[in-house]
């Protein structure tokens, strides 16, 4: 990543205030994704990072402020029509389909005909296990596998943007390795957004970070930046998260 | 490993007890009462699964209580029976809805032009209102001194004798062409208003790329040509039907009731219930009044009388037939099923009823329409995140749905006594078996038909048997119902929230 690669960024989201029924849950967030980095939403429960996705997919329409992505202005537009425009989604909780096969999850993924023979060489190297349970219904899959056929939905198509939320939820610590190289790779072909709680993970993975506290984005930085900066860290993320050098004492303690 | 064992012990014991009571009752009736119970439950059966398939399909995806399902069905069973007795009124209606349509439908083709319109805020308000109330001030001069009513009681006088008279006779003429241009024409017009209306124009948010005008043009296209060709044949295509082959024409009438219920329901989905989908209770309030304003309407064309279908030759040929091919080659109105003398059109019925499901379960299971169906079931907002128009599918959903109930309605015309109240009962009965079967299931919804079909056939057998209250047929439906509930509270093919 050098410096004149971050400045071009893919998408901009510009002071967005959405309301759900009567609630005020975004009062002013703005942030920018630099194409080919992955920039990590970080903050407490409840503070408006999965609302913040959603607003920027269309699923939770923002009333006020501006989306942009690739030049365009897309704040307002129905979530199918964000969609097509190549940004895929990974929501929370896995939801994936449960009535649906493994193979009708990724195939309703398509957005042409053809996608996912296109792209399934490249999901199932990706996440072999898929391939094993590729006729099982979603309801009989495990947490992990779960989380990997959401993941992989969003892969099917082209997409040059994809917003994941929390892709570490819930997993056992060997899944939450796949899963980061599995990013990691990903990462090197797409732009990635992405929500994660777990400060390891999000350290280790994304380039860039935007703190989000009630509703408002406080911070913005590259993310070296802020692995040292304690201060910062406890203020917003809460004393559970613990600083680089915490970890490293505590990963020396462990070896 | 538990879960798999838990099942197949429900599914086992399941079997047995069907078994049993299918044995028990067998034993207990003897072959022929048997049969032919067993008959009629499956008649009953399927026209509440027609009923029963849209209602939960419709609940299922867009939790929407259908109260006017009941209408519909109804209003299935008055287009069929028009076309099949006297298509005047269907003929006459036909250019002034095609013509408005045509209007309507060319919105995908203005759309990508006026919403790139500059015009001021306060244009991007008001153009759009100024449109609908011109379009409404045209619709209504369109219609000026155009007698409806007069055209739904001569379609009256053909069907109130019962026996096949020549309605030729009873043809009216209708208006001369040279009267009759400029409503079409007006109609157009007032349609292309909506359509630029509901194009937005002005609006920069909304999204609608330049590509592929071309084929977007097809449909309105068409739609003109269609309108011409109306507005040529009002008066010879009615003439044209009647001088058909009666089975030819009933064939037409299902296929009639069925594209009306279609096209009805999207029309009803897209006008009324989508601004809707915020407030759900609205939504109930507001079927529960199109269902009253579906009957008065009907009872004002065609008086609030109960009329009887005749039914087409294949079932009307008195005697009896010995087999299905000799049924097929003479037409008999009954025919005899192992000992049992049994109506051809209900078995007609059962027939429909049983090819629907066939039908739904291919849809539901092998396309991608049907993929997207039992996704959205459990997560609309996922599937329209993965790009898919899931409005569309609403839309589609629930004008399939009304199309089904539709063809129950045509399928119980030929036996039933139409008049504007009877969709009720399978309204009610639809939603019991939804209840029984499991919202948004399909197979709930044909399982939980049959059953409470079953339950209807044998209520009333032994209540003629033993003499008990008449009433034990209808009691059965609740009986079925509450020992439903009371195993599985989510309806046998429900899941679990």
């Amino acid at each position: 990543m050098n410096e004149q690669k971050l400045n071009e960024d893919i998408l901009i989201v510009d002071n967005i205030n959405t309301y759900i029924g009567q609630f005020h849950i975004l009062e002013g967030v703005s942030l920018r994704v630099p194409k080919g980095s992955i920039t990590v939403l970080l903050g407490r429960n409840g503070a408006g990072k999965t609302t913040t996705l959603k607003s920027i997919l269309g699923l939770t329409p923002p009333q006020e402020g501006k989306v942009i992505f690739e030049g365009m202005e897309i704040q307002g537009k129905r979530a199918y029509n964000v969609a097509n425009l190549g940004i895929g989604y990974v929501p929370e909780h896995r939801a994936i389909f449960r009535a649906l096969s493994v193979m009708e999850n990724l195939k309703l993924a398509e957005r042409k005909k053809g996608d996912f023979d296109r792209s399934a060489d490249f999901i199932f190297e990706l996440f072999p296990d898929l391939k094993r349970l590729y006729k099982l219904p979603g309801n009989h899959l495990s947490g992990g596998q779960q989380q990997m056929l959401a993941v992989a939905r969003a892969l099917v198509p082209k997409n040059k943007l994809l917003l994941i939320d929390e892709p570490s939820e819930g997993l056992a610590p060997i899944l939450i390795q796949q899963m980061m190289e599995a990013i990691r790779v990903l990462s090197e072909t797409t732009t990635i957004l992405m929500v994660e709680q777990n400060f390891i993970m999000a350290s280790q993975l994304a380039h860039k970070f935007t703190i989000i506290d009630d509703g408002k984005s406080v911070e913005e930085g590259l993310m070296a930046d802020l692995v040292n900066d304690t201060e910062m860290i406890h203020q917003y993320l809460g004393a559970s998260i613990k600083t680089q050098k915490e970890l490293e004492m505590e990963h020396g303690t462990q070896e | 490993m538990e879960r798999k064992n838990k099942r197949l012990i429900i599914i086992s014991s399941t079997v047995v007890i069907i078994a049993a009571l299918i044995v028990g009752l067998y034993l207990y009736a003897g072959k022929e009462p048997f049969i032919r119970t067993t008959l009629s439950g499956l008649t009953l059966g399927s026209l509440f699964f027609m009923v029963a398939a849209g209602l939960s399909l419709i609940f299922g995806l867009m939790d929407v209580l259908n109260f006017a399902h009941g209408a519909m069905f109804m209003l299935g069973a008055y287009m069929g029976w028009q076309l099949y007795t006297n298509p005047t009124f269907i003929f006459g209606m036909l250019p002034a809805i095609v013509a408005f349509t045509c209007g309507v439908m060319t919105t995908p083709l203005m759309k990508p032009f006026l919403i790139r319109w500059e015009i001021s805020e306060k244009w991007q308000k008001n153009l759009p209102k100024i449109a609908y109330v011109l379009a409404i001030v045209v619709l209504v001069v369109a219609f000026l001194n155009f007698d409806i009513m007069e055209l739904a009681k001569t379609a009256m006088v053909a069907m109130t004798t019962t026996t096949v008279g020549n309605p030729l006779a009873e043809i009216s003429p209708q208006e001369s062409l040279s009267q009759f241009w400029y409503r079409p024409v007006l109609l157009i017009i007032s349609g292309l208003l909506i359509a630029f209306a509901s194009s937005k124009p002005g609006v920069k948010t909304e999204f609608a790329p330049k590509e592929g005008l071309l084929k977007k043009a097809i449909v309105p296209f068409v739609l003109f040509i269609l309108t011409i060709v109306a507005t040529l044949v009002r008066e010879s295509a009615p003439i044209a039907i009647l001088l058909m082959n009666g089975n030819l024409r009933f064939l037409i009438a299902i296929f009639v009731a069925v594209a009306f219920g279609f096209m009805f329901g999207a029309l009803i989905e897209i006008t009324l219930i989508r601004p809707l989908y915020i407030r759900p209770f609205f939504i109930v309030l507001m079927t529960l009044g199109l269902s009253f304003v579906i009957r008065e309407l009907v009872q004002l064309l065609w008086d609030p009388l109960a009329y009887q279908m005749v039914r087409p030759p294949l079932f009307a040929q008195s005697g009896k037939a010995a087999n299905l091919i000799e049924w097929l080659k003479n037409g008999h109105a009954t025919i005899n099923i192992s000992g049992v003398t049994f109506p051809t059109y209900r078995l007609f019925v059962i027939f429909l009823g049983f090819l629907m499901f066939a039908i739904v379960t291919i849809i539901m299971t092998k396309s991608r329409l049907g993929m997207i169906i039992r996704a959205g079931v459990q997560d609309p907002q996922m599937v329209e995140a993965l790009g898919i128009n899931v409005k569309r599918v609403f839309t589609f959903v629930f004008a399939f749905g009304v199309g089904l109930a539709a063809l129950g309605g045509i399928g119980a015309g030929p036996f039933l006594p139409i008049q504007p109240l009877m969709g009720d009962q399978f309204q009610m009965l639809g939603f019991i078996t939804v209840v029984i079967g499991g919202m948004g299931s399909y197979v709930g919804a044909f399982i939980g038909a049959l059953i409470l079909g079953m339950g209807r056939a044998f209520g009333d057998y032994f209540a003629l048997k033993l003499s008990l209250s008449p009433t034990i047929a209808e009691a059965s439906t609740v009986i079925i119902m509450i020992i439903v509930l009371l195993i599985k509270p989510q309806g046998l093919f429900g899941k679990k929230e």
